[in-house]
Order: C-alpha cells, then sequence, then structure tokens
C-alpha cells in the first residue's frame, strides 16, 4: 500500500524539485536575485498585475465557457452547438501573440481603447474561453444516454438532470479544459505588457531590449512558479471536486 | 385486485413516418401484482408501448390508465417518479456511489433522511448484495450482473406500484441472467408490483410473464397466459414465434405439483414386514415409500429388502435421492425419472413429507391437455 502511493508521487516530486533547482540556480546566476531584492516594491506590484490579469481573465473565461458549453448541449441550441464549436476551434488556433495583437487593432474599431488592462483582459479572455467551452460541451455530450435515459424515465427534471448528472460526470473533462485554458492565460499573460496591460512582462520585455539576462530572469522565473502554482492548485481542485466513481489517475487534457 | 393498469387504443404514429402505425390500437388491462411481459420481433413497437407509459414518448391517440387515473392528465414528473424504470444498459449514475444511486428518487421526493437510508438497506439486501459491503462503492466497481440488480433495486427505491423494465437481463450472459431471472421471481413474489417487461426473447417471456402480450407491427396478436400461449396459440405466426418446441416450453412452465398423483403407496416406519407384503401384493407394486411419524420420506422398501428379519420396516427401508420438491418444474421432474430409470418419482414438500408421486403417465396426461 504504501509503495503504491510513494512512488507515483516521487515520480512527481522528483522531477519538480529537479526542475526548480535548475531554474534558481539560474536566477542566482544571471544577477535577477540581486536585481529583483534592489526593486522589491516594483517586484511585488507586478506580481499582483501578473496574478490580477490571470484570475480575473481565468473567472471570466471559466463562467462564459462553462455556461456557453453547457447551453449549447441544451435542447433548442443543439444546431447552434457545431456552428460555436467551429468558430472556437479556428479561434484555438490563433497564436496569443496574434490574440494581442487583434485586440490591439480591433477595439479601436469599436471606439474603445486599444491600450491598457481592459483589452488585455479582453485578449487573455477570448483567447482562454475556447478550451473550456470546446470541453464542457464535449464533456456533457459525452455523457452515456442509457445514463440520460434512467435518469429520464426515473422522473428526474432536466435541471435536476444537468446538476445532478450532466455536469458532475462531464467535470474530468471540464477541469481538463480549466486546466489547459489557465496554461494559456498564464503563458500568455507577459504579452499584456505589449498592449500597456503591465504584469511581469515588464521586465521581461525590458530584459530582451536591453539584452541584459538578470532583468529577463527576474522576469521569467516568476512567471514560471506562477504557471506551476495554478496547475498544481487546478489538480488539486479536481481530486476535491470531481466524485471518485469517476476519477482516473491521469485526466487526458484537450 | 383490481386493475393496475389499462391500455384502451392506444396508438402510436412517429413525425415524419405518417404511413406506419408503430402501435395500433393496442388494449389489455394489467391486475395489481401481474408481471406482463411484452414480446415480438424487432419493430414490433413493443419498446414503444412501454415508453408510453412512463410518457417518455407521447401518445398519439388512445389512453393509458393507472389505477384508473389518465396519465395524460397526471404531471410528467410526478408520474415517472411513482414508476420504477429498469433499462437493459442500467444506466447506473458513474459519479454517484450505490447508495446515492438508489436513494435518488426518494431523495428527491423529500424523504426524511432515516426513511431513505433504511429502505436502501432493506432494497441492497432483497437484491442480495450485502449493504456493508456495497452501500459507498460505485458503479464502476460492479459486475454487470451486480450493477443490474442495483438498477432493479433503485427502480423500487420509491415503492412505485408498477415498473417498466426494458429487456432489464438482455445484456447479462445467459448463465447470470437465468440466476438474475429466477431470484428477480422471487423478489417479485415479495414485493407484488405490476410490472410491464419488454423482452425480444420468448422463453424469457414465458418464464418472467403471468400474462403475455406478443405484438406484430403494432398490433397485439395475442394476450394470453404463458400456458395458454402454449396450448391455444392464435394463429400461424404465434405458432411460428414460440416455437417448434411448444410442448417441452410447457414442461418448464408446469409445475410438478399439477401432474403428479396423490396416492402415493407409503407405509408407516412401524408398520410389521408382513403389513407391507401383503401392501405389496394388493397394489401389485414393487416398492413402498417408508415414511415417518410425521409423514416425511425416509427411504423406500422391496421384496428383497423383505426378506430380512425385522420388526418394523422402517429398519430394513434404503434410502433414495429419487425425489423432488413439487414447486419443481416438469422438466426437473421428467430428467429425474430418466436420471433414476425408475417408474416414478417422490413428490415431497419443503420439510420433505411425502404429497404423492410423479409418473411419465402423468405428465403425459397434462401435456395432452
Amino acid at each position: 500500500m504504501e509503495t503504491r502511493v510513494f512512488y507515483p508521487f516521487m515520480k512527481k516530486f522528483i522531477p519538480m524539485v529537479l526542475t526548480i533547482l535548475v531554474v534558481l540556480s539560474l536566477y542566482r546566476y544571471y544577477g535577477a536575485w540581486e536585481y529583483t531584492s534592489k526593486n522589491l516594491p516594483e517586484f511585488f506590484r507586478l506580481v499582483l498585475e501578473h496574478f490580477f490579469l490571470v484570475i480575473v481573465s481565468m473567472a471570466t473565461a471559466g463562467s462564459v465557457g462553462v455556461g456557453l458549453g453547457t447551453i449549447m448541449t441544451r435542447k433548442g441550441f443543439e444546431r447552434f452547438g457545431s456552428a460555436i464549436m467551429a468558430i472556437v476551434n479556428i479561434w484555438q488556433s490563433i497564436p496569443s501573440l496574434g490574440v494581442i495583437a487583434l485586440a490591439y487593432g480591433f477595439l479601436p474599431l469599436l471606439g474603445l481603447s486599444g491600450i491598457g488592462v481592459v483589452p488585455a483582459l479582453i485578449a487573455l479572455f477570448f483567447h482562454a474561453v475556447a478550451p473550456i467551452v470546446r470541453n464542457t460541451y464535449a464533456g456533457i455530450q459525452s455523457v452515456s444516454s442509457d445514463v440520460i435515459e434512467a435518469a429520464t424515465g426515473m422522473g428526474m427534471t432536466p435541471n435536476q438532470i444537468l446538476f445532478k448528472i450532466e455536469i458532475p460526470n462531464a467535470l474530468p473533462v471540464i477541469m481538463g479544459g480549466i486546466r489547459t485554458a489557465t496554461a494559456i492565460i498564464v503563458g500568455s499573460a507577459p504579452l499584456a505588457f505589449l498592449i500597456g496591460g503591465g504584469g511581469l512582462g515588464f521586465w521581461i520585455f525590458t530584459g530582451i531590449a536591453l539584452m541584459d539576462m538578470g532583468i529577463l530572469m527576474a522576469g521569467a522565473v516568476p512567471v514560471a512558479l506562477i504557471a506551476m502554482f495554478f496547475d498544481a492548485l487546478l489538480a488539486r481542485l479536481e481530486r476535491i471536486v470531481v466524485s471518485a466513481g469517476i476519477q482516473t489517475e491521469e485526466y487526458q487534457v484537450a | 385486485m383490481g386493475t393496475m393498469l389499462s391500455l384502451q387504443e392506444v396508438t402510436k404514429i412517429y413525425p415524419g413516418a405518417e404511413h406506419i402505425k408503430a402501435v395500433d390500437r393496442l388494449s389489455f388491462d394489467l391486475e395489481e401484482g401481474e408481471i406482463c411481459t411484452m414480446v415480438g420481433p424487432s419493430g414490433c413497437g413493443k419498446t414503444t408501448a412501454m415508453k408510453m407509459v412512463n410518457r417518455l414518448i407521447p401518445i398519439t391517440s388512445g389512453k393509458i390508465l393507472i389505477d384508473g387515473q389518465n396519465i395524460s392528465r397526471l404531471d410528467t414528473i410526478e408520474l415517472r417518479r411513482s414508476i420504477g424504470y429498469v433499462i437493459q444498459n442500467i444506466g447506473l449514475f458513474p459519479n454517484m456511489t450505490i447508495g446515492e444511486n438508489i436513494a435518488t428518487i426518494p431523495k428527491l421526493k423529500g424523504w426524511d433522511h432515516d426513511q431513505i437510508a433504511e429502505k436502501v438497506e432493506s432494497l441492497l439486501e432483497i437484491v442480495n448484495l450485502p449493504p456493508g459491503e456495497y452501500i459507498d462503492r460505485y458503479p464502476r466497481e460492479l459486475s454487470g450482473g451486480q450493477q443490474q440488480r442495483i438498477g432493479v433495486a433503485r427502480g423500487m427505491a420509491a415503492d412505485p406500484p408498477i415498473m417498466l423494465m426494458d429487456e432489464p437481463f438482455g445484456a447479462i450472459d445467459p448463465i447470470n441472467r437465468e440466476h438474475l431471472q429466477d431470484e428477480f421471481l422471487k423478489i417479485q413474489e415479495k414485493v407484488k408490483k405490476t410490472i410491464v417487461f419488454v423482452t425480444h426473447d420468448i422463453d424469457e417471456a414465458i418464464k418472467m410473464g403471468d400474462k403475455i402480450c406478443l405484438l406484430k407491427d403494432g398490433k397485439l396478436v395475442q394476450f394470453a397466459s404463458p400456458e395458454e400461449l402454449l396450448t391455444e396459440p392464435a394463429n400461424e405466426f404465434v405458432r411460428d414465434f414460440v416455437g417448434g418446441d411448444r410442448t417441452l416450453k410447457r414442461l418448464n412452465l408446469l409445475k410438478v405439483r399439477a401432474a403428479m398423483s396423490p396416492d402415493p403407496p407409503v407405509i408407516m416406519k412401524d408398520e410389521s414386514p408382513e403389513k407391507a407384503k401383503s401392501m405389496l401384493n394388493e397394489l401389485k407394486a414393487d416398492h413402498l415409500i417408508v415414511v415417518d411419524n410425521e409423514k416425511r420420506l425416509m427411504g423406500y422398501i422391496d421384496q428383497e429388502a423383505l426378506t430380512k428379519k425385522v420388526d418394523e420396516v422402517g429398519d430394513i427401508a434404503r434410502s433414495t435421492d429419487a425425489f423432488l420438491p413439487a414447486s419443481s418444474s416438469l422438466k426437473d421432474g421428467l430428467s429425474e425419472i430418466f436420471t433414476h430409470d425408475v417408474g416414478y418419482i417422490i413428490v415431497v414438500d419443503e420439510d420433505k413429507k411425502v404429497l404423492g408421486i410423479l409418473r411419465e403417465d402423468g405428465i403425459k396426461e397434462i401435456l395432452r391437455k
């Protein structure tokens, strides 16, 4: 029993510790540590901005994505489903920088500013919403029709079926979509700096511009750590919210 | 006992296929506590007819009454909650434990916690899955047969007077299926539900049904008891559908009790050998069945045994296993007769009291009827 739990844990744990050690040694080697400690107030402000970008765009993309994905499976909306999925699939193939550039170029046409936090949030939101819509839709669609028939025949209302049967059984797939979306958002958030959205991208792009590895690493390493933090957080969340009856060792992340 | 379920001129025409009547003016009444098996070739409308009872499929014309109430006047959700529903592919909720699966409808009906817990445990016991072991497990941890037992338990959870079962044992291997059928009939003896049971297997229909509703192209061909269906098939189609081995099927259906002769040649164990000899001569029999004071089977004696000098025949009785309970099927009875290669088999009740004897003649006679 103990070894069965212990080995998978070590298999995950050792590479993680090694990665962190390598990253931290590079961090010190290039003088990023020094730079950060000299600019501590700015560091905290950037980290805070970065968290703000990630959390706000994640929360909106999550609620809109799950909502839209769910509505697409409801009676009467099925025919929009495939159309929306087609758009979503094309949308997801646009690279992060492209989405940022689109926000910058497109929002002024609607009379909005293309510069600042709001355009950055809009860009991140649109980039992250696609995998969530897709996985929510696919997850609910994949719930066995026998299960739905049994629930209907027993006398459950459509809402009871949605909340007690369909969503709980689709959760592993939905959570997979949310993790993908989070990875995309955390990875794209530094680009927000390019249109004035703030965040740790500031130091990364400053470092690139000045060809100063220290400043670059001072921005890049925290970004990587934040990405790991969110992924671990969501993995933990998944263990809590997904029923033990449908949990598997490793989820396929779409 | 009154009419529980009544179908009156029930017709179903699917939109887009107006020229075909999936179910065509189907009428029958089902008494409380009866199982009606609906059987027929695929596409005969049996599943459609069943699903109109809980309004999974809307009725085109005609009406269905449950306990005298027209179901189209009832709230759909309330109606469905008062009808147990069991399907071939079981459809247990994978995200819920066995206990939660069974408790689904009682919970939605607002039963209190203790009442639900009690019900779940008693149902698990009824379907032979110890609650302590199974209540907190998940469907994927169970075998197909176990899952279907849970499916049946879930269908009965809210004490519905009526149950609809759509080929409930169809996806289960033949050995387990027979076991589940027997088990279910035992459960039914206790719970006495009114059941509509869809199957494509005529043997299952005969075994499970108090009434058989045989459909073809949406029309009722014959509505009769299994015995009647086998002895008086309404037409050529029924004869073919039931199969050439109708007589053998009746053997399965009929009980030993119906074919036995009730005056067995018995002798009490404390009678004298002289009495036994005179009885043998009088009856022109080869054996006498020896019973104790409460008529329980002890064994048999024949002329050869009687050559020994004893006071009571009980001391020379030879034990025998050529007996079987009165509730066995005639098929088992016939098989016993052939196995033991004897003139007759002793018929006993649960306490091994001798009730009569079963001869080949008796079987032949009842099959001739």
